[in-house]
């Protein structure tokens, strides 16, 4: 998409408001459209075809194409995992086994939809019709919303199962814990040692993926929530950009930066699940008047004729810091991308000001999460547990203050589309809070793993609406490398007696908790 | 312009304390002592880390200001925007 048109367009736009011209109401994406997507007939590896655990998304719909594996199936495998491993990594802060299994019967006698009963992980901060909605925190520990969140709603109407709601940051601050900072989820890569950071504030969807306790999940993110654990997992964690999937039904953390995306096994499958999930809904307002949605599915599908190459040629901006501290691995990750037919890696430089516009400037969202829960505050402080102090710092914050960090944003995006990506097409991240705070999107994959065993991942961060060409170098990197197929080994009993010895697990302190909160 | 004394500690606990009764907190609402329970900051714990926020961010924030040849320019530069990626590419077709 062309920035220069994108800018006319938006002129010529803002007249048209200007003189009184209306906008008409959108209309939602339904499951009319989802139905119109279509699943490629992708390999499917021989060992999704003896564990339908193992498959990915793509490659269980593929199966179920053919006869060869049904919805039932599938989810009684996962259910199957969950009774055995969940207590455990704790993934889950609720099973809908009996209404999933249903589902599923339900989808194999009439399959709908591009998903036809696929299990999915929701993050317990997106409304769920008639099932509890805590979003880990006292505050909601009774709720039980009446509808879904239009997100959960699309993935339903494209033939996805909720198989349980996944585990999260007390109300989607940092890793799981207990609404009192004592730590819950662990990472899928080290079942037997909690204090390994498994990434926040989507731990548990993260980890039903990693896991297998999930075909795929969705999580938000407002300070890396979606791409941390995605990296720290071994997942492609796609966050996109604001206004792309509406936040309709997502408890809110700060208003300007909540977004909502996959953390999923591939590039393929993570395109699927935004696919499904993007586009207008009347009842986010943000959602409205954007670009289209590409086809996805298109863009994680990679070019393979005569060696991999990317579909259009694309600059990959390289800052100095990028994996200063894990230099081997820096080399062996560029040296990979670089040898895909159409990348360029080109150095990029951050502005003067980069520091603090995304560092002191970050704690501008602290007052959009003071005003929604203005009535808990008042009401009973208790219920913030371990959380609280963030929500207070919020109110610290005037409002011209607030406003200043609004110029900010606006200075910083023009810092960054007519600096950084005028040089280049996408940027590798240091990390997730700078396109965080303007809204673009990024995606997550894993490079590698580090000596203690942990997945290693990178982010790369595109243009507004560009979730196409991160999905088409990701694709590309994963056709060539197979760090994404890897599996964690399933605890073993003695993991898991080691695990249920351990008499305190971490616990956060309060501080802590603020100074680590998305 | 002569140069403004920073706040006082004391000062500082005056303003978070009046903050936060303006806004309808009751501070007398948490613990004094740690509760493992909730895990919620003791009334200490929050005077203590309000008063370091106070002190360090409102300050920095409100010291910036949008690159311009002169104030009068730099009310004019990088209008604020909630939302600038949406911004950025809007087409104003709700349809889209």
């Amino acid at each position: 998409m062309s920035r220069a048109l994108n800018r006319r367009v938006f002129l010529a736009s803002s007249a048209a408001v200007a003189s009184g011209v209306a906008l008409q109401s959108a209309a939602p994406a339904s499951a009319a459209t989802a139905a119109k997507l279509r699943i490629p007939d992708i390999d499917v590896r021989q060992a999704a075809r003896q564990d339908p655990s193992e498959a990915t998304l793509a490659e269980a719909v593929v199966l179920m194409r053919r006869g060869k594996l049904t919805a039932t199936e599938l989810t009684e495998a996962y259910l199957e995992r969950i009774e055995r491993y969940d207590s455990t990594y704790q993934a889950y802060a609720e099973v809908t086994g009996e209404a999933a299994l249903k589902a599923a019967r339900q989808a194999d006698r009439r399959p709908i939809g591009v998903l036809r009963g696929i299990p999915l992980c929701i993050k317990d901060n997106y409304f769920t019709d008639g099932v509890p909605t805590r979003c880990n925190s006292l505050i909601f520990e009774d709720f039980v919303p009446d509808e879904d969140a239009t997100a959960v709603a699309r993935l339903k109407a494209a033939g996805g199962i909720v198989l349980g709601k996944g585990q999260m940051g007390p109300l989607a601050t940092t890793r799981a814990t207990k609404p009192n900072g004592t730590v819950t989820t662990v990472n899928a890569w080290t079942p037997a040692d909690p204090s390994v950071d498994p990434g926040g504030s989507s731990t548990g969807p993260a980890c039903s993926v990693a896991a297998r306790l999930a075909s795929s999940s969705i999580g938000t993110q407002t300070g890396g929530s979606i791409v941390l654990p995605s990296n720290q997992q071994n997942l492609t964690g796609l966050k996109p950009t604001m206004g792309r999937v509406s936040i309709h039904g997502v408890i809110p953390l700060s208003f300007t930066r909540d977004h909502a995306g996959p953390l999923a096994r591939d590039a393929m499958d993570a395109a699927i699940m935004l696919q499904i999930m993007a586009g207008p809904d009347p009842k986010d307002p943000r959602t409205l008047g954007l670009p289209v949605v590409p086809d996805l599915i298109r863009s994680a599908t990679p070019v393979a004729s005569k060696g991999v190459r990317l579909r259009r040629a694309t600059r990959i901006g390289v800052p100095a810091d990028f994996l200063s501290s894990q230099k081997e691995m820096r080399g062996a990750f560029l040296d990979q991308l670089a040898a895909i037919r159409g990348v360029t890696l080109v150095d990029i430089t951050y502005p003067a000001d980069w520091a603090l516009l995304t560092g002191t400037f970050n704690a501008a969202r602290l007052a959009e999460r003071t005003e929604p829960f203005r009535h808990w505050l008042r009401e009973d402080p208790t219920k913030f547990g371990v959380s609280l102090l963030s929500w207070l710092q919020g109110l610290m914050l005037s409002g011209d203050e607030w406003i200043t960090a609004q110029r900010a944003k606006t200075h910083l995006l023009r810092e960054v589309l007519d600096g950084i990506l005028n040089d280049c097409d996408v940027v590798l991240q240091t990390g997730p809070v700078p396109f965080d705070i303007l809204g673009l999107p990024e995606i997550a994959f894993p490079i590698g793993f580090g000596t203690n065993g942990v997945p290693v991942g990178t982010i790369l961060g595109g243009q507004p609406y560009e979730e196409d060409r991160l999905l088409e170098v990701t694709a590309a990197y994963q056709a060539t490398t197979a760090w994404h197929t890897r599996r964690p080994t399933d605890p073993t009993a003695t993991a898991r007696a080691k695990l249920r010895a351990t008499q305190t697990r971490p616990r956060l302190s309060a501080e802590e908790a603020a100074e680590a909160s998305a | 312009m002569a140069e403004v004394q920073p706040p006082t500690q004391e000062q500082l606990d005056a303003y978070v304390r009046t903050r936060l009764a303006l806004a309808g907190f009751d501070l007398t609402l948490l613990p004094e002592k740690a509760d493992p329970a909730t895990g919620v900051p003791t009334q200490a714990q929050v005077l203590a880390s309000l008063r370091s926020f106070v002190a360090s961010t409102p300050g920095a924030i409100a010291g910036w200001a949008a690159p311009a040849t002169s104030p009068a320019y730099g009310q004019q530069a990088s209008p604020p925007l909630l939302y600038p990626s949406i911004t950025e590419a809007w087409t104003g077709k709700a349809e889209e």
